[in-house]
């Protein structure tokens, strides 16, 4: 049976990370969902929502803020819980817990890769901080609801009515909902990894990876890091990798702490050790070398969280630098006009 | 003996509480509207009651004003029946002791005039407003809405007291004088109490009339402008079940204090009877208006910002929203054939049919082969993430491999150590390092530096007959 050997094959932190996923899932989402219950709520909307009380209305006063933080003061508040952990031990809640993005992702490792579509390799971080810009302060000037694009509702949504709720069946029978559905198709389930849309379009995941980045210098976050001597550029690390986060710069596996969730996927299939889930080293950059018989040793590890390429001479070395092609500038001029066209228009 | 004294003292006092009328009747009505069996046949031929109960109206709130103050007309004995009706919007009986203008319902009068309601039988207020309001007109009465309900709400009355205890020492300090604290005292204190009805109530007594489909598609809708009759819109028939999908309706038929009722939007200033048509420039909820109207409560309060005209484009009435009748009805077979869900269908049908199809025909050809790339932008993923090169580039050296070993061949020193190198590990060595003289000489390079250690001897020696050629 290759379908128990190749569950056999998952490494143990993914069986566990799985695990956790489907626990999250069963008490936040569907029939079961008695985590929302417990505040009376049988979806992720409402006082438990997390994704729109930091919308900016123009003109917006700390007052109108604080009613929106009332009203999902919940959400608020595992909002915050999300961030605190995510500044101890990177964005766990994304990996381990949230049962939107896990759900898709769990749906699209049950299908086969060649189906798929490679969103990883897409300009993420642009891609994700443009549209988390157009979310926080565009949508609400358009008068376009937030809650449009919301995976948050289409999953709880569309598990209602797989169990036989009609209010899920009327939700995605709606225009909005058909809209969604196919996001969740295209950027979920057949995205490769299926973790698309927490690349892209998330929020929580927009937010949560800012704190990711800040936190990751500080001496006792937990982050993916690198150890670089150790990397043999195998690049098996970046091709596991669900959220795009790790690169091969150099033939050296370089992790982006704007998109990692720590899922411990690349740890897991390193040969080499060369990634680790831990704290930065206590000692300084190659200060434990010792030389024994004129050969240098390095017996700890340097784990890097970040990973900044030294920009070269490269003209000197004859390759050539990257340039600015016709193309790019045409398509930025489109996206500027039409994102300008729609900002000034809906002021006047 | 003393107890017969003490008894005798009881009776008297309790008679003394109750006897007579509290106040005197200076225009003599009473002395033939006492007696029972008082009446007279109207115009319509009914035969109406014009007894009154002294004790009732007594104790009622207007006990303490004589009759005369309201019946202006009634002048002499005997009065006709006509002039017997009460104008209360000329002028009334109560003076508002700081100001001493005397308090007139002509200001609700004037408002009410303006409305869409404006056609109803409001004039004179009460006195006629009684049997003269007929069930088939459009128009509402005073009495349609102002029905004779307990003054102040039973749920109320506790928190009315304990207000009205504390009012002696909180309210007159400033306001002094008993008449002013006897006459508004009370009128105001309610009105601190709370609203008589609450938001459910509220929007019943506009459901009553707007909730009856049937009865409200035949009201004739006046146009603004033209002041021409014209019959009513699909979109205001069905208001109230429109309104009731909304997230307003709904959250006020869960009982929240968060929803919106039809006054807060219709009528939001004022004394709530100025209700407009929306496409009078005037109304509240004319598009014009709407941003201030929805910026008056707390939830929406950005919308009257500039930059958020965008809020308001909702339509609260829109007669999409009946769609959603049945949020707790089974979805019946004909609604769901109707139904978006069914008509894509058939597209997804169409990429089920090929995600088929094409399963079946990669497993037959391609299930040896190992390596899977995703079905779009896989190769563009190698580029970019692995940062392997092109296909095109990749494939033009391995073709050259043969014959730039031949142009190594002559050398006799890299000849010997190649042939030597069979296991498994130095071929994959060799090949990247082939791979690798197609790169520019700077990746070249910097792999140097950063794998010194790790590279072999061999691949050095493999390495130098490249670097001339780049």
């Amino acid at each position: 049976m290759r379908v128990i050997q190749n569950l056999k094959a998952i490494p143990k932190v993914q069986k566990f990370r799985y695990g956790m996923i489907l626990l999250a899932s069963m008490s936040l989402l569907g029939p079961l969902a008695f985590l929302p219950q417990l505040v009376g709520s049988d979806d992720l909307c409402g006082q438990l929502c997390m994704r729109r009380f930091y919308l900016y209305f123009p003109g917006m006063t700390w007052g109108d803020f604080f009613v929106h933080v009332n009203a999902a003061a919940i959400g608020v508040m595992a909002f915050a819980l999300i961030l605190i952990t995510t500044l101890f031990f990177g964005r766990i809640w994304c990996g381990y817990l949230c049962p939107v993005g896990g759900l898709a992702e769990l749906s699209s490792r049950m299908l086969n890769d060649r189906w798929k579509i490679e969103f990883r390799s897409l300009p993420q971080v642009q891609i994700r901080y443009g549209y988390f810009g157009f979310y926080l302060i565009a949508m609400p000037a358009l008068g376009i609801s937030a809650c449009s694009l919301c995976n948050f509702i289409t999953i709880p949504r569309l598990i209602e009515a797989m169990s036989g709720e009609y209010r899920g069946m009327v939700y995605l029978v709606s225009s909005v909902g058909l809209v969604n559905l196919a996001l969740l198709l295209l950027l979920g389930v057949f995205a490769s990894k299926g973790r698309a849309y927490c690349q892209f379009l998330c929020p929580i995941g927009a937010a949560d990876s800012i704190v990711n980045r800040i936190g990751a210098r500080l001496p006792f976050a937990h982050r993916i890091r690198v150890a670089k001597e150790r990397c043999t550029g195998c690049n098996i690390c970046a091709r596991d990798c669900m959220c795009g986060a790790i690169k091969m710069v150099d033939k050296i596996a370089v992790v982006d702490q704007m998109s990692c969730m720590s899922c411990h996927e690349c740890v897991d299939v390193c040969d080499w050790n060369a990634l680790a889930w831990t704290a930065p080293p206590k000692h300084k950059h190659n200060s434990p070398k010792r030389i024994k018989k004129n050969t240098e040793i390095f017996p700890l590890p340097d784990w890097q969280a970040i990973h900044i390429t030294p920009v070269k001479e490269d003209v000197a070395a004859g390759r050539a630098l990257p340039q600015i092609s016709g193309v790019s500038i045409f398509n930025s001029m489109i996206f500027l006009t039409v994102i300008s066209v729609i900002i000034v228009g809906s002021f006047l | 003996m003393l107890r017969s004294f003490l008894l005798l003292c009881l009776v008297l006092l309790n008679y003394s509480v109750e006897a007579g009328p509290r106040y005197s009747d200076p225009d003599g009505c009473l002395s033939c509207h006492v007696y029972e069996g008082l009446s007279f046949i109207d115009e319509e031929g009914v035969l109406r009651s014009a007894t009154i109960d002294a004790g009732h109206y007594a104790s009622s709130l207007h006990g303490s004003v004589p009759c005369k103050d309201c019946h202006r007309e009634v002048v002499d004995y005997p009065h006709k029946v006509e002039n017997t009706e009460v104008d209360c919007s000329a002028s009334c009986h109560v003076e508002e002791p700081s100001e001493g203008v005397k308090y007139s319902h002509d200001v609700i009068h004037e408002e009410m005039e303006k409305s869409v309601h404006g056609d109803g039988w409001y004039k004179g207020l009460t006195g006629g407003n009684r049997l003269e309001e007929l069930e088939e007109e459009q128009d509402p009465s005073c009495r349609r809405c102002h029905s004779n309900t307990a003054y102040i709400a039973e749920a109320q009355l506790e928190k009315f007291k304990d207000a009205f205890d504390h009012a002696e020492t909180e309210c007159g300090n400033c306001h002094q004088g008993k008449a002013w604290m006897g006459q508004f005292g009370g009128h105001i204190l309610r009105r601190f109490v709370g609203r008589r009805w609450n938001n459910i109530e509220n929007n019943q007594l506009c459901i009553q009339c707007h909730g009856d489909v049937e009865a409200m598609r035949e009201v004739e809708q006046e146009d603004v402008k033209t002041f021409k009759k014209h019959p009513p819109s699909e979109r205001f028939v069905q208001s109230s079940e429109s309104y009731t999908k909304t997230l307003h309706g709904r959250l006020i038929d869960a009982n929240s204090e968060f929803g919106a009722t039809c006054i807060d939007c219709h009528a939001p200033d004022g004394w709530k009877h100025e209700i407009r048509a929306y496409t009078d420039e005037k109304s509240a909820s004319h598009p014009d208006n709407l941003s201030e109207s929805c910026g008056q409560s707390n939830c929406h309060a950005y919308s009257k910002k500039p930059g958020n005209e965008g809020f308001t484009m909702t339509d609260m009435h829109s007669l999409s929203l009946l769609g959603l009748n049945s949020f707790e009805q089974p979805l019946t077979d004909a609604n769901l054939w109707q139904s978006n869900w069914f008509r894509s269908m058939w597209p997804l049908m169409a990429v089920g049919i090929v995600f088929i199809v094409g399963s079946l025909v990669w497993w037959i050809f391609y299930r040896t082969d190992k390596k899977i790339l995703a079905i779009l932008g896989g190769s563009r993923f190698e580029r970019v993430m692995i940062g392997r090169k092109p296909k095109k580039a990749r494939v033009k050296p391995t073709a050259r491999k043969p014959s730039a070993e031949k142009k190594v061949a002559p050398t006799p020193v890299v000849d010997a150590v190649a042939p030597k190198a069979i296991n498994k590990e130095d071929l994959e060595l060799e090949k990247a390092s082939v791979e690798k003289k197609i790169e520019p000489a700077s990746t070249v390079e910097s792999t140097k530096v950063n794998k010194e250690a790790s590279e072999t001897e061999a691949e050095k020696t493999l390495k130098k007959p490249d670097e001339p050629e780049a």
